[in-house]
């Protein structure tokens, strides 16, 4: 990583506003909107136009972060946007799911093994894990299911801290699902596993139809769920589990919202008191029915 | 930190605000409470007008073709190549196309390039585009093109009508004045084809199809006279040739022209009555009566209607026709136009010539020049050769992209001033990086023939220089005598040869400006005109006949598109996508469609449609918007990417050579995936 | 600590300032007034700007640091922070300051405002004329400055009551030429108080229909969606709004640039427009009544402090027929 120095003088044309060679190359810090600098050590493609990142962070820098939280990533030039986290802070690199979906998420797509990407984080409340109870229902609709993977794989690696454990999970077709290679492994720990799509094709034969839909197909105790999705699914399967007994202030929705600054601060993501990437993005369902 | 006191670069309201410097650089806006007509407050551009200054992609150095790269060169390279480029042509094969945007200075100065330095008339600008008409029109009727009254006097309208005009989204300031009005009692009658917001905040709302403006104009001039609401005072004493128009419009009775309009008869008679029992009732116009081959004729059926009812010269009357650019009327006023001088002196009037002759000290050439359009046909054609293109982007506002990019490449030679990187700039053999409005000082003249300064907050970044230091310095070099040491010495020269700006000096432009008619220095400047005679003596009544447009919806192409603005973006958005919440409020290009048509075509919000006309075809992103009548497509212009204009054509109105940008034949599909 | 200051000794005393501060102060340019570096003219201290100084900690747009790339890996450069001294700041500005202290000093922190913030020195200057629109005392914003002033400053007429609210303040009496500032005693404290409730209850006699639940009453009744339909989207009172703070963040330049932050305003549909293209807020009128239950509601919620500082700016600022307060829009006609 190199250094410039003093040579801040031919940057910037009110070149004596700067504070010449900074101390913060790289390391981001309480209060600061300056970015971690990581570089990307793996990419593998999940779907047509999406792929999974794995990033490495600069070294001696404490990242230690919970499933449901988010970073802020950065593309300098592009800008920089919300990603959920979608690894476990049990194992290995940081792992971000990247969809094609605007100028920054494009613009992430190009970038190479090797580049970096700037990250300020961790982000936002993630799961409350303390307060969940044991067993637990994790529903996901599209790419909202990269924030839910972090919770899954977390709870495989802590297998004895949970009960019951099911995953529900839809995409639109078989080749927008996400992260195939992994669903044996979460049945082998115990987990009940459902895949739906909404179209099917000749080569599937699994589920066809809506996630609320699997939702009757599983033997559950009323438990803790975590869903995240469209509005519309999120609230057919809260329907759904509150005819189950589930309480509305133990159903876990990640919302969804314009974020620029991702410390409670500019404003863009309210949701009426509260901070989405503060307050949360995880929210009871209870709180959050009003808006979805 | 400073606050410099100037005026925003946006449209013709002329809005005043403070741009605040801090570092050497402009950080921010915030509104003048003292300008004449905005009176502390702003639009949403003019709230952002500082965010494209300090742009990285901001010209800083000049640039000279060298085969497919445009490569960095010296000023003295790049003039001198201008210079003697165009020099070494034939006066009839050169032209010159200054900036709406530039100052009244600039335009003054390259006007005198093109006549004195390169013995052309061929000058013009983008009025041609938007109110040649009102200056053809109005210069028939009344002797005088601009508006009528001030902004403010839109308060004291007992009716107002208008007409093809996205107020709230073009000129929203005059918007603000308007529902000032209308909330106090003023009838409001808006014309417009789409139901946009001033359509759907007005008492009556008419819809009429596109290009059947003289009919509809008319039929209400026949129940007004039907209904002896005529001020017949007004017309014997103030105007000539109203009989003429009389007998002519006995034919528009609202039920006939239902069938041409589409406009149900009694709703033509409550506008008619609304306008003609008012006491004092204002007209305001822009693009949808200019934009069409009728485009003179429709500016003089407005004129006939406020002829009629002798709503003109009191407050409260008037015509208003909104200028787009923030300078657009000065670059009229300045004589940035082929058949007219600074002043609106007539190229083919000997004493006008000589008048110049002597003010320039040289020889003038007397053939009116081409217009705008004009130009880039004859480019087309091999007949001009050079273009020196200031501040304009043809490649994405004129009519016909495919020609103009044949006009354009074929040329000999091709010089671009600008701020910023343009299609149009991108095919130069010059390239001459400019000031912007934040980094110089000089004169605006608004919609309101308001002439207000613009000072300087900051640096042109790198080595960009001023508009009027390049055409000083091309002056020098072409052997024309001047010596300009600022911006103020050329108003100096200005008011010695215009009349109309004879009383104006920097000194004696404070907040309020000046507005012309001002011809000596203690003038206090004219906010009503022809109170007591129009400029011709009598004003002039014309009759107008309806005509069809010139490429209306037929079997192979059965949609009439029409293209237009939005609120966030000015013309080829080179400025507003450059600041952060333009770009974001309205990010890419699309097209309105009515919810039947879309349906009709299998199409949904968001989808790929694939628009195409006898010129070209565009795929956008549907918008299905019911406030568009069925049958109309709309098609912001601003977006490079998908320039409307590749699909427009540059059918032009014999008197004014404005193109009909607001009528194309044309037919939509869903894009295959 | 008080002292007080004759009318004569005030440029003396701001000359004396600027030898080692960035003076900031209200003065004339082109006829308005308007806060700048302040360069030797006479203050305006009478009446309130449209732009509030509170600017100077929360520019309009605001470079966060400079990227330059190299090789592959980036250096980030922060922007110096000026020392500067605001004089003349009103106090309903100044409690516009205190609630973005309250927003931007809770954790996770802005660091870019609370190094202005650290960085700059605020002399205001107590309310003895408030303007028309003025109602800073039904807010309890005003018409004296009530906390987070260095140096507060009362016009009596023929001098200024200075009275120290920080260490600093106390410098700025005591760090100055000697004779600048005089003592100041009882009857100085009573003409101050005499001043104070003058402005007080001229506002609370003008606008004693006013009070944070009448509006609460309005915002829950009034037609929003008629009103979003007479908006014509300037934003101008969100960015007039000394309290609004809302910011977007943007890049400007490849490979190198800065990134800055730029003043927003929740009035537009962008605002909240998520990249799939759905919006929590769907029309106008929602997203106005969203800025007035964010100030009245959601703010006093988060924070104890309601979003309003009684200054009048949108009233005056607003492109519509809209009456901030009544939320209504005055019509002479049925609707």
């Amino acid at each position: 990583m190199s250094d410039r120095g003093s040579n801040s003088s031919n940057i910037s044309k009110s070149n004596n506003s700067y504070s010449g060679c900074s101390k913060y190359s790289g390391r981001s810090s309480q209060g600061s909107y300056l970015p971690l600098q990581a570089e990307i050590v793996d990419i593998d493609v999940e779907s047509p136009n999406t792929y999974l990142i794995s990033l490495v962070l600069p070294s001696g820098v404490d990242f230690s972060y919970k499933p449901g939280q988010f970073v802020m990533v950065s593309v300098f030039g592009l800008g920089e946007c919300p990603i959920s986290i979608t690894s476990t802070p049990t194992r290995g690199s940081l792992q971000l799911c990247i969809r094609r979906a605007g100028r920054i998420t494009n613009g992430i797509m190009d970038a190479r093994i090797g580049d970096v990407l700037g990250i300020r984080g961790p982000c936002g409340n993630g799961f409350p894990l303390n307060r969940m109870k044991k067993d637990i229902l994790i529903a996901g609709g599209g790419s909202g299911f990269a924030t839910l993977r972090s919770l899954i794989n977390y709870i495989v690696d802590r297998r004895n801290s949970f009960g019951k454990v099911a995953v529900a999970y839809g995409a639109r077709t078989r080749q927008d699902l996400y992260f195939m290679q992994e669903y044996k492994g979460w049945q082998q720990a115990g987990i009940d596993v459902s895949v739906t799509v909404d179209i099917g094709d000749e080569g599937w034969k699994g589920n066809v139809g809506m996630v609320p839909a699997l939702i009757d197909k599983f033997n559950l105790l009323a438990g803790s769920a975590a869903i995240c999705g469209p509005s519309v699914m999120i609230n057919a399967v809260a329907a759904k589990l509150m005819a189950r007994g589930f309480d509305h202030s133990d159903i876990y929705v990640s919302m969804e919202r314009h974020m620029k600054c991702g410390v409670g601060k500019c404003e863009h993501c309210c949701i009426g008191p509260y901070h989405a990437c503060q307050d949360g993005p995880v929210f009871t369902y209870d709180v959050v029915k009003e808006v979805l | 930190m400073e606050k410099i006191l100037t005026t925003c670069v946006y449209c013709g309201c002329g809005c005043g605000l403070y741009l605040h410097v801090d570092g050497g650089r402009v950080v921010g806006v915030s509104p003048s409470r003292k300008s004449a007509a905005s009176k502390g407050r702003l639009c949403i551009k003019g709230w952002l007008s500082g965010d494209f200054v300090n742009h990285p992609d901001r010209l800083s150095y000049p640039m000279i073709r060298k085969g497919e790269r445009q490569l960095r060169a010296s000023w003295d390279e790049a003039l001198s190549l201008v210079a003697s480029s165009l020099t070494g042509m034939d006066p009839s094969a050169v032209g010159v196309l200054t900036s709406a945007k530039g100052t009244n200075e600039e335009n003054y100065l390259f006007s005198k390039l093109a006549r004195a330095g390169f013995k052309t008339n061929n000058v013009d600008h983008v009025a041609r585009l938007c109110h040649a008409p009102t200056v053809t029109g109005l210069s028939y009727a009344f002797g005088s093109g601009a508006t009528t009254n001030p902004i403010s006097s839109l308060e004291e309208a007992d009716a107002i009508l208008v007409v093809g005009s996205n107020t709230t989204e073009q000129h929203p300031l005059v918007a603000s004045y308007v529902l000032k009005a209308r909330s106090k009692g003023t009838k409001l009658i808006v014309v417009d084809p789409r139901r946009t917001q001033i359509a759907s905040l007005a008492d009556i709302h008419i819809s009429p199809r596109p290009g059947t403006d003289v009919a509809w104009i008319n039929s209400l001039l026949n129940v007004i006279i039907k209904q002896g609401l005529a001020d017949q005072d007004f017309i014997t004493k103030r105007t000539m040739g109203f009989e003429a128009v009389k007998e002519s419009v006995l034919s528009y009775a609202p039920e006939i022209v239902e069938t041409i309009c589409g406009v149900p008869a009694g709703v033509l008679r409550e506008a008619a009555l609304a306008y003609g029992s008012a006491d004092k009732a204002s007209i305001i116009y822009a693009m949808g009566i200019t934009q069409h081959i009728t485009g003179t004729d429709n500016v003089q059926a407005l004129a006939n209607l406020a002829l009629a009812t002798g709503n003109l010269g009191r407050p409260g009357t008037g015509l208003y026709p909104l200028r787009g650019h923030q300078n657009v009327q000065g670059a009229c006023d300045m004589g940035a136009l082929p058949d007219l001088y600074p002043g609106y002196q007539k190229v083919v009037d000997a004493n006008a010539r000589a008048k110049f002759e002597k003010g320039w000290s040289t020889k003038l050439p007397k053939v009116p020049g081409l217009t705008a359009v004009e130009m880039i046909q004859s480019a087309e054609t091999g007949k001009i050769k050079g273009l020196l293109i200031i501040g304009e982007n043809p490649m994405v506002s004129y009519p016909d992209r495919s020609s103009v990019r044949r006009a354009l490449e074929k040329l000999e030679f091709l010089a671009v001033c600008d701020i910023f990187p343009t299609e149009t700039s991108k095919l130069a053999d010059a390239v001459l990086p400019a000031a912007s409005f934040a980094e110089k000082e000089g004169t605006f003249t608004s919609t309101e023939r308001r002439i207000q300064r613009i000072r300087k907050a900051t640096d042109p970044p790198g080595e960009s220089r001023s508009e009027w230091e390049v055409a000083a310095e091309l002056l020098r070099r072409l052997g024309v005598p001047g010596d300009y040491s600022s911006p103020a010495d050329i108003m100096e020269e200005i008011s010695s040869l215009a009349p109309n700006y004879g009383g104006v000096t920097y000194h004696r432009l404070g907040a309020a400006g000046l507005q012309w008619p001002c011809p000596t220095r203690d003038h206090p400047g004219t906010e009503i005109m022809h109170i007591e005679k129009f400029p011709i003596g009598l004003a002039r009544f014309r009759p107008v006949d309806h005509m069809e447009p010139a490429e209306g919806p037929d079997g192979e192409y059965p949609l009439l598109l029409t293209t237009g603005r939005c609120l966030y973006h000015f013309h080829t958005s080179t400025m507003t996508r450059r600041s952060p919440l333009l770009d974001r409020e309205v990010p890419s290009p699309f097209v309105e469609v009515n919810p039947e048509d879309a349906s009709r075509a299998g199409l949904r919000n968001g989808q790929k449609a694939l628009v195409e006309t006898r010129r070209g075809q565009l795929q956008l992103e549907v918008k299905v918007s019911p406030g568009v009548p069925r049958g109309i497509l709309f098609v912001p212009f601003h977006f490079s990417e998908a320039p409307a204009n590749l699909l427009t054509g540059a059918f032009l109105d014999p008197s004014s050579k404005i193109p009909e940008l607001k009528i194309s034949a044309a037919r939509l599909r869903k894009v295959s995936p | 600590m008080k002292a007080f200051l004759p009318k004569e000794n005030l440029i003396p005393w701001l000359k004396d300032l600027s030898s080692s501060l960035e003076v900031i102060a209200p003065v004339d340019v082109e006829g308005e007034v308007v806060y700048q570096t302040w360069k030797g003219q006479p203050p305006v201290l009478i009446g309130n700007t449209l732009s509030s100084p509170i600017e100077v900690l929360m520019p309009r747009t605001d470079v966060l640091f400079r990227y330059v790339q190299d090789s592959g890996r980036y250096t980030f450069d922060e922007p110096n922070v000026p020392t500067r001294v605001v004089v003349g700041m009103k106090p309903c500005d100044l409690k516009a300051v205190a609630i973005l202290d309250r927003i931007f000093g809770s954790e996770p922190t802005d660091r870019p405002y609370l190094a202005k913030r650290r960085s700059t020195l605020l002399i205001s200057l107590n309310c003895t004329d408030p303007g028309p629109r003025c109602f800073c005392a039904i807010m309890g914003s005003g018409p004296g400055s009530l906390e987070g002033f260095d140096l507060t400053l009362t016009d009596l007429g023929s001098g200024y009551l200075a009275e120290a609210g920080s260490a600093a303040g106390v410098l700025l009496i005591k760090g100055c030429s000697s004779g600048l500032f005089l003592e100041a005693d009882g009857s100085h404290e009573a003409s101050r108080d005499i001043l104070l409730e003058k402005a007080r209850s001229v506002m609370a006699e003008k606008y004693e229909d006013r009070s944070v639940e009448h509006l609460r009453r309005a915002i829950r009744s009034a037609d929003w969606e008629y009103l979003g339909r007479q908006c014509l989207s300037c934003g101008g009172c969100s960015f007039i709004c000394p309290v609004c703070h809302c910011f977007s963040i943007a890049d400007l330049g490849v490979p190198d640039g800065e990134r800055v932050r730029c003043r927003d305003t929740c009035l537009l549909s962008g605002f909240s427009r998520m990249t799939s293209g759905a919006n929590p807020l769907r029309s106008i009128g929602e997203m106005m009544r969203n800025w007035y239950l964010d100030k009245f509601e959601h703010l006093p919620e988060r924070t104890g402090l309601i979003g309003c500082v009684g200054c009048g700016r949108c009233d005056e600022i607003c492109l519509a027929q809209i009456d901030r307060w009544r939320l209504e829009v005055l019509d002479e006609r049925s609707r």
